[in-house]
């Protein structure tokens, strides 16, 4: 497969996303900083230390890694629906030499590098406003879960907008599936809180090997190989589905 | 070989064995082929065995009512869709298997203006240069090109939100050509237009008439009159005449109507010819007459039934393809 136009259309949506970064950035930090002061700051003199480290530090790489794949997912999601329905760009690109893999892989690519953009964004602001620091060594650690993660998501959001035509129902989607995703996942507590029953399942859950892994590589420096190669998995399937969904979509 | 006929040709020895179709042995000065195409969406026919050839620089316009199925056959030959049944060959190439060769020697304008909002008049062409895979250096000065051509050098960096309808379509245009394509699907091109916008855009296709093939639909009968070597009109999914219009005025059948001026005494001459039974229909306006005759050889038994009248004028009324469009399509709207 030739990637000459899944670049250029990744071009455009980096020169977009470059001419609305710093309006775009406004509604980026007020979410996750807002959830910070409000649970991190404010909360964190009644709950004190999670599994040995203060609540604000606990949920600190959660809501980084909840900025950057909202973001990727977002992108993914209303820059398809839109280019789809309502500005027709992506018929535009069709009677174009490239195929509609191509078409799939830019958008993924893009909604991945608007989750990172925006996901460092948030991690400036939160090292500038608090004590927190984590060692670089574990930055890499780190983004091994934040990579696949934000791709995952970024691929989730491509098939929602592939599929779902009516504004409201990616509303939806995002209300009864995407948050209660990350949110159940252990964002703002240990996932030794769920019942005994319970545990196991959100333990499959791809977001848990994200958010879990994320905390684990940033917080207490070690790296979760289980939890990254199933959120890789989970990626590369997300991915597989996405491009075929597409692909069918436009056939019909 | 003319120009059109060497970019549109593909050599023989060019493509694998599994490319060569009998079009590219049988036709080559055939740009558009096809062949018992239907396309079905559940119970509903939109193409019903579709045949059409389009010769290699025609200039060809598609006509037919709202779900005619025109728009199904531009989407099944730009390769955007695939017909339930049948085959459809662009410049030799087989639009079922190959697609993206086929893409690469078209440009469509959409009935949609498809414009991307977010990037300025010349980011939208250099993307889609870029799609094309041209060479930023070739591309620059065909988008200089372009953008003088359609008058929107000075806008260039604007956005096409800021532009006016004519200006949008002619940007949709615009980018439609930037790779220079052999054969330039038009689907609707001036629908929306004021007058000067559509004339413009009328003027740029006939410019370009001859160098590439134009493949035309659109509601505007005056446009396919005007532009046109050759007219197709359809209906149900079915081509039902095809000719110059010249052909397809001279295939209508029925009377014809004749326009009679009178110096004076139009109301008591067209009750006179009211009451002929050769008159099919007759209008009276001011001093004119309009009348409709069974047959054109009534016209000596009018004239002497105006015997005594002070005439100024008989006028045969030019049949016109609206005419024939609609005594084939019939007055119903459709739906």
């Amino acid at each position: 497969m030739n990637l000459g136009g899944a670049l250029a259309i990744w071009r455009r949506d980096m020169l977009v996303l470059r001419r609305s970064i710093f309006s775009e950035m406004i509604a980026v930090l007020a979410y996750p900083l807002t959830i910070y002061l409000a649970f991190g700051i404010g909360m964190q003199g009644y709950i004190g230390l999670v599994e040995g480290v203060p609540y604000g530090l606990f949920i600190a790489p959660g809501l980084i890694t909840m900025t950057a794949v909202n973001a990727a997912y977002n992108e993914s999601v209303w820059s398809l629906w839109f280019h789809r329905r309502v500005q027709f760009t992506i018929e535009s690109y069709r009677v174009t030499p490239i195929s509609p893999s191509e078409i799939i892989i830019a958008k993924i690519f893009s909604g991945f590098s608007h989750g990172l953009v925006k996901g460092l964004v948030v991690a400036l602001v939160i090292f500038a406003i608090t004590p927190f620091r984590f060692p670089l060594t574990t930055l890499a650690a780190y983004l091994a879960f934040l990579i696949p993660g934000s791709a995952f998501f970024s691929c989730a959001g491509v098939i929602c907008g592939t599929l779902l035509d009516k504004p409201e129902t990616i509303g939806r989607v995002e209300a009864v599936l995407i948050i209660p995703l990350i949110f159940m996942s252990g964002l703002f507590f240990p996932l030794s809180s769920y019942p005994p029953g319970v545990a196991p399942f959100i333990r499959l859950l791809p977001t848990t090997a994200l958010f879990e892994g994320a905390r684990q590589a940033m917080v207490v420096g070690s790296f979760s190989v289980p939890y990254c190669g199933y959120l890789c998995l989970s990626a590369l399937l997300t991915f597989t589905a996405a491009v075929l969904i597409f692909r069918k979509k436009l056939a019909e | 070989m003319t120009d059109v006929e060497q970019q549109c040709y593909i050599p023989l020895d060019m493509l694998t064995p599994s490319d060569k179709t009998p079009q590219q042995t049988l036709n080559p000065d055939t740009a558009i082929i096809v062949r018992a195409v239907s396309k079905r969406y559940g119970a509903l026919t939109a193409l019903d065995s579709f045949d059409l050839e389009v010769g290699r620089g025609e200039l060809f316009a598609l006509l037919g009512p709202n779900g005619a199925g025109k728009t199904t056959l531009i989407r099944i030959l730009t390769t955007l869709m695939r017909p339930t049944a049948g085959e459809a060959f662009v410049c030799g190439l087989d639009t079922a298997v190959q697609g993206r060769e086929i893409r690469r020697l078209i440009g469509v304008v959409p009935q949609e203006n498809s414009l991307d909002r977010y990037l300025t008049a010349r980011e939208n062409l250099e993307l889609h240069a870029r799609l094309h895979a041209m060479e930023p250096k070739k591309y620059r000065a065909r988008i200089d090109e372009m953008l003088e051509l359609f008058g929107l050098a000075g806008r260039q960096h604007d956005f096409p939100d800021t532009f006016s309808g004519g200006m949008q379509r002619r940007l949709v245009v615009a980018r439609a050509l930037i790779h220079e394509p052999d054969v330039l699907f038009l689907d609707e091109p001036t629908t929306g237009l004021d007058p000067q916008s559509r004339r413009t855009v009328w003027d740029y296709i006939r410019s370009i008439a001859g160098k590439m093939t134009i493949f035309l639909t659109t509601h505007y009968l005056e446009e396919a009159e005007q532009l046109c070597e050759r007219v197709a009109i359809m209906d149900h999914g079915r081509l039902i005449a095809m000719g110059s219009s010249a052909e397809l005025k001279a295939g209508l059948t029925g009377g014809a109507t004749y326009e009679i001026e009178f110096a004076e005494g139009s109301e008591h001459f067209g009750e006179v010819l009211r009451k002929m039974s050769c008159v099919e229909k007759l209008e009276i306006s001011g001093r004119a007459v309009k009348v409709h005759l069974e047959s054109w050889e009534c016209l000596a038994e009018v004239v002497s039934a105006l015997n005594g009248a002070e005439l100024r004028r008989i006028s045969l009324k030019e049949k016109t393809l609206e005419e024939v469009f609609i005594s084939l399509t019939g007055e119903r709207v459709r739906e």
